[in-house]
């Protein structure tokens, strides 16, 4: 079965038609307090997988809320308390006066913490791989994930150490590593991805101070022009145009680092898609980074224009751009690729939804 | 002779679970089973109660069978009527939520998530009393730690500070110890375990020892209300019941549970306090013009009360205005030490020798 015609894969959903989803959702969360969101996450997932269509057939979604509930569950007994049991340790002993030891199981505690977002990232990829069914076939890993988790903490910290110069380093070959230990059936990924396509566009945060002098220097100038002409005027304050131009030029500096961070991000999941494989499919993404400004600054139009209501299509329109995005070409053998020997995880996401942090 | 088969079944099609192959098939029923037909291969047969409904399949009916991994019966649109009479229906909401019903599921969870919320914001006030006092000062104590060498002590200032809190009703509120630190700030606050601690910044700045008496029979008051051990009871409920949200909504619910919470609580410490001044016959003006100092004038004032929803303690003219008020004409006020007290009070940080110097210990 090929998968060389304009596009392998295909959205097909419509947001008319998870709008009902969407707020009902929201509706149960509020009133279970938070309760619902599993299963609401999971209804999501349905939706948005069944309208995902490779080549003939669109994609299953299996979990459960229940197995993320447990997982959350398992992940707050397991981890966030004894975190928080450690910390008020800490405290007591800063407390008394053995600041040294309270420094030691604070700085512990934070690199167990450090390793298990590792972990947590590598479980979760597991996991929803493991419920992503595709003619009855579904993916996963045999590794656990712990071995990533020291390389995904050793490794980031190598990338921050030299003045963050590493970074892409650091992305580009745990990404590598995290894929090429997934599978789907009885096909291994393969990722190749590679650091110098994605390592110039890094070093446009290191030209952003110099950016943010120039941006300076424009405004002072403009301002001191501006108070020349007002300096006949005896009442005129300059105050309120130096809180006004200071506000602008710290906006200016997150809206420049938010946008080097975009350009970098765009390139990099363009390398980083365009390096994966899975048997003869290899798979591409071709999102720029205009279009991802245009996807968030519809985000934001989105959650401001519906009074925060719309926050609940946010996972819509960032699966809708990601899948829209994404191509594959090449072949699959249908009769050759079976079923996944790999274990079944038994519950979901539950570390990553506890530490807080991104999939991706 | 058997008569050939003029009934084709229902046609889908099929994934063993094994390959990625598809098979159509024909559904040939057999009595409490059927049976999948296709070409090459024959499945079944199977039990209509193995059968499982999977939701969420854009316009087709999937079905699973209990124990095989990956095996999948496809219709395109819903499953013919000859069929459907023996299939489970698809969950919607999650089981759960299906089995009561959307709507009267969202009433009783309104209902429910109401009274949770409820228990918890005024759980704090009257499970506090509850707790043991024993308790609370055991757990005081390892939240507080010594810092025992910090704390200004001499003899003439501790008796005329022992003075004071009797006459203000330490020892019936449960106050355990009252301890002058050296630090600049102009506060005074309690702990748990009935522990108040008076900053020296206050009694530097207090223009009369009626002043500190009016803030520390405010703490005295804090430390008869359970005010400290509430709070740890309700920082506690919340973070169970908000655990559900994720960080920031929890954080900002709790913010502003804890501030209209806190406000209460100082209007409670203060109406003590007056009561206390009163029948100690301590006159209340000083620490009524303390207020003045803490809004910072009328300005102050105006963006005080601007900000006063958010803001944990009471505005600041609303509290001068209820000690200012409570002076009764025609009584007897004395001060609250005589000044040789007041003049040992004030300079025990100075006096002492034995204080550690002041640190960066954050409190």
């Amino acid at each position: 079965m090929t998968a060389s015609t304009d596009s392998a894969f295909r959205f097909e959903g419509r947001w008319q038609e998870y709008a009902p989803i969407a707020l009902t959702n929201l509706l149960l969360i509020i009133v279970t307090l938070g309760m619902y969101r599993f299963w609401a996450t999971t209804r999501t997932r349905h939706y948005l997988w069944s309208r995902t269509r490779f080549i003939d057939e669109p994609l299953e979604w299996t979990g459960t809320g229940k197995e993320l509930l447990l997982g959350f569950g398992f992940a707050i007994a397991l981890f966030v308390v004894p975190f928080v049991l450690l910390q008020l340790t800490a405290q007591a002993l800063a407390m008394n006066g053995h600041v040294g030891a309270a420094g030691t199981l604070t700085t512990v505690a934070g690199l167990v913490v450090f390793f298990l977002i590792g972990v947590a990232r590598f479980r979760a990829l597991r996991y929803r791989l493991s419920r992503t069914y595709w003619h009855g076939i579904r993916g996963g890993s045999n590794d656990n994930g712990v071995g990533y988790g020291f390389n995904w903490a050793f490794k980031t910290i190598i990338g921050y150490i030299p003045l963050w110069l590493l970074v892409p380093w650091a992305m580009v070959s745990l990404w590598n590593e995290r894929w090429e230990a997934m599978s789907f059936g009885s096909q291994q990924f393969r990722a190749n991805a590679r650091v110098g396509p994605v390592f110039k566009r890094f070093l446009l945060f290191y030209l952003a101070p110099f950016l943010l002098v120039a941006i300076g220097v424009v405004v002072a100038i403009s301002f001191g022009s501006r108070l020349a002409t007002m300096m006949p005027g005896p009442h005129v304050s300059p105050g309120p145009a130096i809180a006004i131009s200071i506000i602008g030029f710290i906006i200016a500096i997150y809206a420049l680092l938010g946008l080097i961070a975009v350009v970098y991000y765009a390139a990099f999941l363009r390398e980083a898609i365009g390096r994966l494989s899975l048997g003869e499919v290899d798979f591409h993404f071709d999102a720029r980074t205009g279009q991802f400004l245009k996807l968030f600054l519809g985000d934001v139009l989105l959650v401001v224009g519906t009074l925060g209501i719309g926050v609940m299509f946010l996972t819509y329109r960032h699966w809708r751009f990601f899948i829209t995005h994404l191509e594959a070409t090449g072949e699959v053998s249908l009769s050759t690729l079976s079923q996944s020997t790999t274990a079944l995880p038994r519950q979901g996401e539950g570390l990553l939804d506890a530490l807080d942090v991104g999939a991706f | 002779m058997s008569e050939p088969e003029h009934d084709p079944g229902v046609t889908g099609w099929h994934y063993d679970g094994r390959s990625a192959t598809r098979h159509d098939v024909r559904v040939v029923p057999t009595g409490d089973g059927f049976l999948l037909a296709s070409i090459g291969i024959d499945s079944g047969p199977h039990r209509w109660s193995d059968l499982t409904a999977l939701d969420g399949t854009g316009g087709r009916s999937v079905y699973g069978l209990k124990g095989v991994e990956g095996w999948r019966l496809v219709f395109d649109g819903r499953p013919p009527d000859a069929f459907a009479i023996h299939l489970p229906l698809p969950a919607r909401y999650g089981r759960w939520i299906d089995r009561i019903g959307f709507t009267r599921a969202a009433i009783a969870f309104t209902v429910i998530a109401a009274g949770v919320v409820a228990l918890v914001v005024s759980a704090p006030e009257w499970l506090a009393p509850l707790v043991p006092r024993s308790l609370e000062n055991r757990l005081g104590d390892a939240m507080a730690g010594d810092v025992g060498d910090r704390f200004c002590r001499t003899p003439q200032g501790r008796a005329a500070l022992g003075r004071l809190a009797d006459e203000l009703g330490a020892r019936d509120a449960g106050v355990r110890s009252i301890e002058v630190v050296d630090q600049p700030m102009v506060n005074a606050i309690t702990m748990p375990g009935g522990r108040i601690v008076i900053f020296q910044g206050l009694l530097a700045q207090a223009r009369s020892p009626d002043e500190v008496a009016g803030v520390l029979a405010h703490e005295i008051g804090h430390v008869r209300h359970r005010d400290t051990m509430a709070g740890l009871i309700r920082q506690l409920g919340l973070g169970v019941i908000l655990g559900g949200f994720n960080g920031k909504v929890a954080g900002a619910v709790n913010g502003v549970l804890a501030m209209s919470y806190t406000r209460e609580a100082e209007r409670a410490a203060d109406a003590y306090a007056i009561d206390r001044l009163r029948r100690a016959a301590i006159a209340p003006d000083d620490t009524a013009t303390f207020f003045d100092r803490l809004g910072g004038g009328a300005a102050g004032e105006k963006q005080e009360r601007a900000l006063s929803w958010i803001n944990s303690h009471p505005v600041s003219a609303e509290r001068k205005a209820a000690f200012a008020r409570s002076k009764v004409a025609g009584t007897t006020y004395h001060r609250a030490l005589a000044q040789p007290d007041w003049q040992a009070l004030k300079t025990m940080c100075k006096a002492d020798r034995h204080v550690a110097p002041p640190s960066k210990l954050q409190w």
